[in-house]
Parts: structure tokens; C-alpha cells; sequence
């Protein structure tokens, strides 16, 4: 298969969406006008969307609502206790990355131009490296890129969706672990409960409250072996003290 | 920031050249790049490198020895990838990378571009490395260091110090490790061999925990669901902790006195020590000996426990 019909076909979701704006429409538009392969590629992906479209809608459940309602509301209580002064930054930052992050992007880059090394390079000069000796004993090839399920995301964007995307792996895995301890907990004692539950709202505080991406994956990381241990060892206590915990 | 820029003036530069394409379909750039302190030692190093491999190794000098491996599919988005080096005044040196991007720009898949990054620095520089889908491999180093990834692998030979590892999804390895140990996977193996010192806080969710050689006073592995397969040393008033929501355990153990082991599981095996059940349903035994006994919990609450004291 030519190079332009992967392409093509890697894009071909997209276009079909309507989300390829411009020429990058256009180069898939030219393009199944030509090739009659990826026309009845084109053709059958689309037979399927009109398809699934014609399906049924599907009811949510019932507790769907009522879970999103309590979660904004627990979300809402949590904002509403944190200072106002931290509200503040916190809209701040928000219009900072709504309006003005570009600027400020573009400033801290100037900035840092005049601290930055001139880093000069060559290309595919393996045998010209300068005297290189200070690390000539580095062994590193130059890799080519590992394909990936991000690989056709144009990397700017998928760089700045990452932080969300690990967040949200790491929320996922401590939904998981969580759901395990609402099994175990029915057979913990009250003063297991309270302690493990106060201690959940603490972690689950530091995660809203982290400054930054990375903080927030260690709140995420705290809270999944916190949970992880609770369940796994409840009964260690129970061996140490003879008796209930 | 007098500090910074006499600091930044002593960088040196090896370059050459631009020549034709290598082996890799693409274009690649190499840069090599010495940072050497005047008179502050550097004492951390940062890098956040989210296009790529890391690689750290430790040396017996005191500069920085950087090089950089660049690849693109075109001259015009290799151009596009940036790597920052930032000297800061508190000794921390900071690299990152990232690409140029907006509506200006073509649409470059992020599949297409990568920089690998290799430092070799001062032994005694904690290193403080994350990446995304890239390795991180940190080796001969003596201040310890974090090391995060989201799905890249995760390598450590021959490090000392407090040293703490994190992964969503990639391998772990670690090996010959000389200090605290905080290590944390997700949906991963994580393989232990030779790993001493005060403490070893291990846990993986979905996979498997493998150790051997480990005689960390204080060890503690956690799997959500994963076996733990351990064989360690406990020294005297050590503590042993081993755990597992569904995942099977299989633990042996190097003594040097008395021990206390306690196991709890849908199935125990301790093996020829003579265990007496209790009412909770734990299995115990107390062996014998001078000194302070250590403390050896074995927990799978639906899984298997073996356990046995070797040799």
C-alpha cells in the first residue's frame, strides 16, 4: 500500500467526521478521487457510521445522573472550602491558559534565550562529532520512532493533552482499586471505616488542590497504594492486635 | 545570576557539520554538548523529556556530558524540535524538549519525531527524570533520583541513595540499588535483583513483582492482583510485609536470627515449620534465636501463600 493511501486511510475517521479543515481535507478529498482502494475503504467506513446511527438510542441508567450530580457537588464543596486567595489563582490560571499563554509562552522563551546554550548540532554526522571525546564512550544510537496509539496526533497537541491523558490513567486504575476496597470495607470495623474514609477525603483534597500536573499524578499514586494496602493487609492488624482492628 | 551566566559561558559545544541521511528513514541530528560548573558543583539535574529516551550514567568528573539524538521526517520538522538546556543558581540544571507548534505550523504526527537524550554526569548529582512513552535508564549514580514515566520503561543498575520510581504502564528494573526504595507501577512487571538499604516500598496493581538478593531492613510489596515471587534476607528485628489482594505470594527467606512469620490466604504453605492456626485465620510460627525477632507478614486474601526459610 502506497505511503499517501496510509495516510489517507489514518485520516480517514477524521474526514469523515468533517474534522479536516483546509488543505488537509482537501489532500484526502483529491486523494479518494483517485484511488479507487481507498474509495471503497471511504465508502464502507461511512456505510457503517449511517449504520450505527440507525441504531437505537441507548438509555443511560438510571444512577447515571444522580452519580455526575454528586460527584459536581462534591467537586463544588470542595471549591467552595479552599481559600479565596487559591480561587483566585486557580481563575487565573485559567485565563492565563485560556488568553494569554501564547505570550507568555513566547516571552518566557525570549527570556530564556539569553540564559540558554547555542545548541549547535550536526545531522547524521557520525563520524564528525567534533574531537568528542568527552563522551565518546556513549553508546547511543539514534532511534527511530516506536509507533504508538498517539502516532498520527500531531505532537504539539498530544503534548499538551499528556498531563490530562496520565491523569486520567491514573484515576481510572485508582477506580478500580477503590471499587475493591467498597467490597472489603463491609467487613472492616466503624473505626476502620471512619480512619480509612478521612483519610480518603485527605488524598482525594491533595489531588484537587496539587499545583501542578506532576503533583497530581503523586496524589493519584498516593491514593492508589493507600487504598491498594488497605485492602490487601486489612487483616494484618487483625493479627497484630488479636482482634479487631 | 552571576552564578548562572559564568556557568552558561562555560559551556562547550561540539558540532560539525550537516550531512546526508543515515540508516533511519528521515533525518537525524546529533548534538553533543559539555556544561561545566565554575566553581558550584551541579547538584541535580532535571529532565523532562516527553519526546523520547533518557539515559543517565554516572562518572568520576564534574561536568555535564550531554548528547542529544534528534529524528524527523523532514529538515523542516527536525527544526521544530527544541531542547532547552536551563542552569539554575541552586546547582539544579534542567533539560527539556518539546516541538514548535500552532496554527503556523503543518501537522507533524507526534509518531514521526523523536529526541533521545544521554547524559553522563558527576556521580554524586540527583537525577530527576520524566518521560512519556520513552525509557528512562539511570545507572552508576550515587545521589539517588525520581524516575517517571507514563508507558516508557523504567531501568536502574548500580544507583545509591533514595531513589523512587514510577510508571503507568512500563517494565521497571532494578538492579544493584544502594539506598531508600520507593518503587510504583501500574498496569507492569517490576523486577527487583540486589536492591540494600533502610527501606523497600514496592506496589504494582496489575502485574508481577519479582525480587531476589533483596536485604532491605524494611521491605514492603503490595499486587492488586499480580504474584509476588521475592527471595530475601531479613536482618534481625527486620520487618517483612507481603501482600496481595488476589495475586499469589512466594517468599523465601535468608535468616539471621529469630523470626516471627505470620501468613493469612485461601491456601498456606510455610513449608516444614510447624504453623499454628489462629482464630482469625492467620497461620503463624516464632523460630528461635539471639537477638531481636523479624517481623514476616504474608497476606493474599484470595490467593496462595508458600513460604520458606533457606539456606
Amino acid at each position: 500500500m502506497a505511503e499517501l493511501c496510509t495516510h489517507v486511510r489514518e485520516q480517514l475517521s477524521s474526514y469523515l467526521d468533517g474534522e479536516l479543515v483546509g488543505d488537509r481535507g482537501t489532500l484526502v478529498r483529491t486523494h479518494l478521487r483517485e484511488c479507487a482502494a481507498c474509495r471503497a475503504v471511504s465508502v464502507d467506513e461511512a456505510a457503517l457510521r449511517d449504520g450505527l446511527r440507525t441504531l437505537p438510542p441507548l438509555d443511560p441508567p438510571a444512577h447515571l445522573w444522580a452519580n455526575v450530580r454528586a460527584q459536581l457537588e462534591a467537586a463544588e464543596a470542595v471549591e467552595a472550602k479552599r481559600p479565596s486567595w487559591r480561587r483566585l489563582l486557580a481563575r487565573a490560571g485559567d485565563a492565563f491558559a485560556r488568553n494569554l499563554r501564547p505570550i507568555a509562552v513566547g516571552t518566557a522563551l525570549a527570556a530564556a534565550a539569553v540564559t540558554l546554550v547555542a545548541w549547535r548540532a550536526h545531522r547524521d554526522a557520525a563520524d564528525g562529532l567534533g574531537d568528542g571525546s568527552a563522551i565518546a564512550s556513549v553508546p547511543a544510537p539514534i532511534k527511530a520512532p516506536v509507533a504508538t496509539a498517539t502516532d498520527t496526533v500531531d505532537v504539539t497537541a498530544d503534548l499538551a493533552r499528556e498531563s490530562a491523558r496520565v491523569g486520567s490513567e491514573y484515576a481510572t486504575a485508582a477506580a478500580e482499586v477503590l471499587a475493591l476496597a467498597t467490597t472489603a470495607r463491609a467487613q472492616w470495623s466503624d473505626t476502620k471505616r471512619a480512619s480509612f474514609d478521612a483519610r480518603l477525603v485527605e488524598l482525594r483534597t491533595a489531588i484537587a488542590d496539587a499545583p501542578d500536573a506532576r503533583a497530581t499524578r503523586r496524589g493519584w499514586r498516593s491514593l492508589i497504594r493507600y487504598v491498594q494496602t488497605s485492602v490487601a493487609r486489612d487483616d494484618l492488624a487483625l493479627a497484630d492486635t488479636g482482634g479487631t482492628p | 545570576m552571576k552564578s548562572l551566566v559564568v556557568l552558561t559561558m562555560m559551556c562547550g559545544v561540539a558540532g560539525a557539520d550537516p550531512v546526508g541521511s543515515g540508516s533511519n528513514a528521515g533525518v537525524n541530528e546529533r548534538a553533543r554538548l559539555e556544561v561545566q560548573p565554575p566553581g558550584k558543583a551541579i547538584k541535580q539535574l532535571a529532565i523532562d523529556n516527553p519526546l523520547g529516551d533518557v539515559r543517565v550514567e554516572g562518572y568520576d568528573g564534574t561536568a555535564l556530558q550531554i548528547e542529544t539524538h534528534k529524528h524527523a521526517p523532514d529538515a523542516e520538522s527536525l527544526n521544530r524540535l527544541r531542547i532547552s538546556l536551563i542552569p539554575n543558581t541552586d546547582g539544579t540544571v534542567r533539560i527539556m524538549t518539546t516541538a514548535d507548534g500552532g496554527p503556523e505550523y503543518s501537522s507533524l504526527a507526534r509518531g514521526a519525531v523523536r529526541i533521545d537524550v544521554v547524559v553522563r554526569a558527576p556521580r554524586n548529582v540527583r537525577i530527576d527524570a520524566a518521560a512519556s512513552s520513552g525509557a528512562l535508564e539511570m545507572m552508576n549514580m550515587d545521589a539517588g533520583g525520581e524516575l517517571d514515566t507514563a508507558s516508557g520503561a523504567i531501568t536502574v543498575h548500580n544507583v545509591a541513595g533514595t531513589l523512587s520510581t514510577h510508571t503507568l504502564s512500563g517494565a521497571m528494573t532494578l538492579a544493584q540499588v544502594f539506598g531508600m526504595v520507593d518503587a510504583q507501577a501500574v498496569t507492569s512487571d517490576l523486577q527487583l535483583d540486589t536492591i540494600t538499604g533502610d527501606r523497600l516500598v514496592a506496589s504494582v496493581s496489575h502485574g508481577k513483582i519479582a525480587g531476589r538478593r533483596v536485604r532491605s531492613r524494611q521491605i514492603e510489596l503490595t499486587t492488586t492482583d499480580g504474584t509476588i515471587v521475592l527471595e530475601a534476607e531479613v536482618a534481625l528485628n527486620g520487618k517483612l510485609v507481603i501482600s496481595s489482594i488476589s495475586g499469589d505470594l512466594d517468599v523465601k527467606v535468608h535468616r539471621h536470627g529469630p523470626a516471627l512469620v505470620r501468613a493469612k490466604a485461601t491456601k498456606v504453605d510455610l513449608g516444614s515449620l510447624a504453623a499454628t492456626p489462629s482464630a482469625n485465620g492467620w497461620m503463624s510460627v516464632a523460630v528461635a534465636g539471639d537477638g531481636q525477632p523479624a517481623a514476616i507478614d504474608l497476606q493474599s486474601r484470595t490467593g496462595f501463600v508458600r513460604f520458606a526459610f533457606v539456606q
